[in-house]
């Protein structure tokens, strides 16, 4: 259905470019502390990929980012920048913890997929207010959205110090959720959960319906040509709006996954930045399912490795960061020609 | 009571204050700097690390300017030559930098998470001995840093460059019609990047603000997410420094002010995502705006 | 200034010529411009002007002859150099930053400094109201850009021009955007630099205000000089002519013409508005029948493009009613507007009939992606979007290699041709069709009237908005002339000539 761009090599060294690039610069940074670059990054690769408790520990750092990724690269697709999925995270993954542990009574067929279910419909509601204000009223999403993050930050936070705090909890948490809310593990005694299964379940999905559904191109269309899209008579005001409110509803799954699966309550500050990597993941993927799931486990073993690394080595956990931070730079450069939407100045 | 108050607000105004100017003028050059925050953590790493080494003040924030002026350079390099998004860049700044210090942090003094070495010498503050004993009047003035008269001298001297000088005249040109500029001769994609390094320098010298105008020591969430908040207040600001200072130090009275309410029934995060509303709230004003002008419909 | 009193040739060229692959864009131009005057270039669209103003003003370069300046050929090393030797040109795309003010757009980059490296705003006031004096015209030097008026910032632009040090000013077009009052203040502007003995050279093809401007006149048409001529030795009519070729009239299309009696479209009271919110169309009542195609006559920048978006339903319109097939869809959504039976045949091929980065296919089905036999429960069928396309693409002898090939390596013909046959294929009602052979070869215009024609004899109905008089008449059983907004008058197919749709162009009745 879709025209070929370039060759696939191109597509694919295209893709790996900002990885080398930031591989060159994660290695300064180690050579000029000391640190043997080579070394360090083959402890790292063996400590992703090698054996099996290995690969599932980076297949469940993967899985919030399958997700989040898959929320970004859905609205991006359609040509809407939302850079909301962090706050749709925050918000879903309390609303999933604590419908955890107030239905704990209920038995988990009916609880588990109400918890998800909730908590993404709160991630959706949460972006209608961006799109509506993009679409009819020009503004730009990217500042809407990236308030948004900040905003549902601080209400989860306050929430979660306030009423929802958990009594003679220490730190800012909520209440464990109850044992009949929890994903089942899949391999013990490693954390690698259901919500793998699900998140990696739904990118595949979307490769289909991107491929597969009139939905799919009318998106797609909406994205390359609005103007176009208008013109030839496809609602380019609903696309966008439903395809906001899709990314939203990814972004609150996603939380919730993460806290029903892997993390079991709500814990201020929960999520390091998942969503903001997913914007990356999305970008290095070309918005594509097979590119959001290959970025979120090449992103998932970094964080992986770089937690076992720093004690095996004294390579501090922080050099992960600096990679992530490197491609994500990197991942956006444009070495050459190209079109990309910019966030639009006043 | 007031006057202690008022003191604090105009202490925690400061380094919103000067990031917000910088940012500012970094948007009406054409670039929206998301990456602020990690300008302003290398220059409050930067200011202690100077400070605690040399013993000068003027080097430690001549050291926290260039951290952030470098960062700011390099990040605006990515957007101008290598057609980069500038959002995304600006958050991967913000991932790699707040990485990068701890990792620094680690590797070099193997502390984690906050550096304190001895020897750090703080901004001074200045009282004057009669106008400190007048009312309100005598808490805002008297008892600052030199950046903090620095940030609000900028306010006015900002002004004056953007509507009176060469270079203020070819910066607005370049934010708003880049192809005219480059039509006239000029080159806009220079005159951008300029307008990034005052912004990572003014971001540097909050940063330093921070560390060694307040706390004495360097801490990995000392920006706090000030750098936000500081677009927040450019934001609200849109292009006239007065109003952005004015949104500056409404951020920094609400962070005071959520500070002393704690307690008394108002929830601090609450208070804290009021720059963030107002900023939604200019934005969606300014397009009921546009909408209104012209019923040409939007896609 | 330059020293250009005594010189014959102020700017010109000799034998001028310049090519793009086999297209011979200027052919063996002589171009003669005399000092202190006014000189008007005229021709139809891919006469060769805009090719000729961008080598003179050192855009481009001349393949063959040379460009001549004070009487001797020189070779320009750009535009930057053309400046220097006193050459300007204001395009029709003015060149201005919309937040500042128009003094600060008139000195960008050229600021006058005062002390301490500030600028001397007063020094830049003095000469800007000095200018304005010379210009005759009075300007609120301290209104910003995004405020004034299209014509003020024509004036910003010939300003600046003067500013820079310009004595030969070349203005591309520059009676498109103006109303007729300011067409004559710019006429007297233009006099009165003459008078200070500038030269200008300006491209129109609005033979009125060439008639009234100019001192001299040289007509182009496919590349070539066809004529010479002053207004005192001419009239508009064999202005027209030479523009247009021998007065041959065009072969018409040889069908009856079978119009209904009830209209299919009827507008009433239509007033449209630009995106700036301008009012540029109305009010106008306008109606289509079945089984006839109703012409549009009149150059761009009367209204065509807002009547194009009302009628096709892609902008809401400021007041009036719409009625199509006795249903009101007036400010309906686009898709209403499809749905109903209207289909829309872009002027701006490249962004807007078409989405160039996407394949064949997904040109042809986008907009009915969601309707059968397109898709079964939102699912798409490849095969029958295939099977459709092709026998689409076969009905107008579209040459492509795959469906999924990319629809921007078609050739401009060809690419028209996918879009026309996407919009046949929905089998519309009305067809408004705008620009429809736009870039696409003689044999290919032909084709495509053809196809047009015999919609209409199977009881379709076409709206043609075109600048092109030959397609105008070919086509039309009637022909509309817009002028300013509104309908300067109504000719059938029987009684229309080219002088007289001309006429219309122009604002004239036509009889």
């Amino acid at each position: 259905m879709v025209a070929a761009f370039a060759a696939p090599f191109w597509r694919v060294a295209a893709a790996a470019a900002p990885f080398a690039l930031a591989a060159c610069i994660g290695a300064a940074v180690l050579a000029a502390t000391g640190h043997d670059p080579l070394a360090v990054y083959r402890l790292m690769v063996e400590e992703a990929f090698g054996g099996q408790r290995r690969i599932a520990a980076t297949l469940t750092a993967a899985t919030p980012l399958l997700l989040t990724g898959l929320a970004a690269a859905i609205a991006f697709r359609a040509g809407i920048f939302n850079v909301g999925a962090e706050g749709c995270f925050y918000l879903g993954g309390l609303v999933a913890a604590v419908l955890g542990y107030v239905m704990a009574s209920w038995p988990s067929m009916l609880l588990i997929p109400i918890a998800l279910g909730a908590a993404a419909i709160v991630g959706g509601v949460w972006l209608i207010g961006p799109a509506l204000a993009r679409t009819r009223l020009g503004v730009d999403e990217v500042v809407t959205t990236l308030m948004l993050n900040f905003i549902a930050v601080d209400i989860t936070s306050w929430l979660v110090n306030g009423p929802l705090l958990a009594r003679g909890s220490a730190n800012s948490a909520t209440l464990p959720i109850a044992a009949g809310a929890e994903l089942p593990r899949l391999l013990p005694p490693t954390t690698l959960h259901l919500g793998f299964v699900i998140s990696l379940a739904l990118v595949a999905l979307f490769g289909l319906w991107e491929r597969l559904t009139a939905a799919g191109l009318r998106s797609q269309m909406v994205g390359l040509n609005p103007r176009f899209s208008r013109a030839v008579g496809i609602d380019v005001p609903a696309t966008l709006l439903s395809m906001m409110i899709a990314s939203g509803l990814i972004g609150g799954l996603a939380g919730a996954i993460h806290v029903l699966g892997l993390v079991h309550r709500f814990v201020a500050g929960f999520s390091p930045g998942y969503g903001f990597t997913g914007i990356a993941i999305a970008v290095l993927g070309r918005n594509s399912a097979i590119g959001i799931a290959v970025g979120a486990v090449l992103f998932g073993a970094l964080s992986s490795a770089g937690a076992t690394i720093q004690l095996f080595s004294d390579v501090p956990i922080e050099i992960v960061e600096i990679l992530q931070g490197a491609v994500m730079i990197f991942a956006v450069a444009k070495f050459g020609a190209g079109r990309r939407r910019g966030a639009a100045p006043a | 009571m007031i006057d202690l108050f008022l003191h604090a607000a105009m202490l925690m105004t400061t380094p919103i204050l000067l990031t917000a100017i910088g940012g500012m003028v970094n948007r009406i050059g054409g670039l929206v700097n998301i990456g602020l925050e990690s300008m302003m953590l290398a220059g409050a790493l930067a200011a202690v690390e100077v400070s605690a080494a040399t013993g000068s003040v003027a080097a430690a924030l001549a050291a926290a300017l260039a951290a952030g002026a470098i960062l700011g350079l390099a990040m605006s390099l990515v957007v101008t030559r290598l057609s980069a998004n500038e959002i995304i860049v600006g958050l991967g700044f913000n991932v790699a930098v707040a990485g990068l210090v701890r990792f620094l942090l680690k590797s070099a003094y193997g502390v984690s998470g906050t550096f304190n070495p001895p020897g750090v010498v703080m901004l001074a503050r200045y009282d004057f001995p009669v106008v400190k004993e007048i009312p309100v009047f005598g808490a805002i003035v008297s008892g600052q840093d030199c950046l903090t008269w620095f940030a609000w001298f900028m306010v006015p001297i900002t002004a004056f460059v953007l509507h009176r000088t060469r270079i203020g005249l070819r910066l607005r040109a370049t934010g708003s019609a880049e192809a005219t500029v480059r039509a006239v001769g000029l080159k806009p994609l220079n005159i951008r990047d300029a307008s990034s390094v005052f912004a990572g320098a003014m971001a540097g010298l909050a940063g330093a603000h921070l560390s060694i105008g307040v706390v004495g020591l360097f801490n990995e969430g000392i920006t706090g997410g000030r750098g936000f908040i500081a677009l927040a207040a450019f934001y609200f600001g849109r292009g006239s420094p007065a109003r952005t200072a004015l949104g500056a130090a409404l951020f920094g009275f609400f962070d005071v002010a959520q500070i002393r309410l704690q307690g008394r029934g108002i929830p601090a995060e609450l208070v804290q995502t009021l720059p963030y509303i107002i900023v939604i709230v200019v934005l969606v004003g300014l397009g009921f705006a546009d909408v209104g002008r012209s019923r040409g419909g939007v896609v | 200034m330059t020293e250009a009193a005594g010189v014959r040739i102020r700017v010109g060229a000799r034998q001028l010529s310049r090519r793009f692959g086999p297209v011979v864009a200027v052919d063996r131009v002589d171009l003669v411009v005399a000092p202190g005057t006014i000189h008007a270039v005229v021709g139809g669209n891919g006469a060769g002007k805009s090719t000729l103003m961008r080598i003179l003003q050192g855009v481009d370069r001349p393949d063959e002859g040379s460009v001549i300046l004070n009487d001797a050929p020189v070779r320009l090393t750009g535009p930057a150099d053309a400046f220097a030797r006193g050459i300007g040109m204001v395009h029709q795309e003015f060149m201005l930053a919309p937040p500042l003010t128009l003094l600060e757009n008139l000195i960008l980059a050229h600021e006058p400094l005062g002390r301490g490296g500030l600028i001397d705003w007063r020094a830049a006031r003095a000469e800007a109201d000095r200018l304005a004096k010379i210009a005759g015209v009075a300007i609120d030097w301290r209104s910003r850009v995004s405020d004034a008026p299209v014509h003020v910032r024509q004036v910003l632009e010939i300003l600046r021009l003067l500013y820079r040090g310009v004595d030969v000013l070349i203005l591309d077009e520059p009676t498109a955007v103006l109303a007729p009052a300011q067409v004559t203040e710019l006429i007297a502007l233009m006099r009165r630099l003459k008078g200070e003995g500038r030269t200008i050279l300006f491209i129109s093809h609005k033979l009125d205000e060439v008639m009234r401007a100019a001192d001299a006149i040289t007509v182009m048409r496919a590349g070539r000089v066809v004529a010479t001529t002053t207004p005192a030795e001419t009239d508009k009519a064999r202005l027209a002519r030479a523009m247009v070729g021998e007065a041959v009239e065009p072969a018409r299309i040889e069908t009856r013409s079978r119009r209904t009696a009830a209209p299919l479209f009827a507008a009433k009271g239509l007033v449209a508005r630009d995106p700036g919110g301008v009012q540029r169309l109305g009010p106008i009542d306008l109606e289509v029948h079945a089984g006839e195609i109703v012409g549009v006559a009149g150059v761009s920048g009367n209204g065509q493009d807002e009547l194009v978006a009302s009628a096709a339903g892609l902008r809401p319109i400021a007041s009036g009613t719409i009625v199509f097939a006795g249903t009101p869809i007036t400010n309906a959504s686009t898709g209403r507007f499809r749905s109903a039976g209207i289909g829309y045949l872009s002027a701006d091929r490249a962004e807007e009939g078409l989405c160039l980065v996407a394949s064949i296919r997904d040109n042809f089905v986008a907009g009915r992606e969601g309707e059968p036999p397109f898709s079964r429960r939102g699912f798409l069928r490849p095969a029958a979007i295939d099977d459709r396309a092709k026998s689409a693409m076969a009905k107008l002898s579209v040459r492509y290699r795959r469906l999924t090939d990319a629809a921007r390596g078609l050739s401009g013909g060809n690419q028209q041709r996918v879009v026309i046959a996407r919009e046949f294929d929905r089998e519309p009602k009305l067809l408004v069709a705008t620009q429809p052979t736009r870039g696409v070869d003689i044999s290919g215009i032909a084709f495509i009237h053809q196809r047009i024609a015999e919609f209409r004899d199977r009881e379709g109905a076409v709206l043609l908005i075109s600048e092109e008089i030959d397609e105008i008449l070919a086509l039309s059983d009637r022909i509309i002339g817009l002028y300013g907004g509104i309908v300067v008058g109504e000719l059938r197919r029987a009684e229309a000539s080219v002088e007289k749709v001309g006429r219309m162009m122009l604002g004239q009745k036509a009889a």
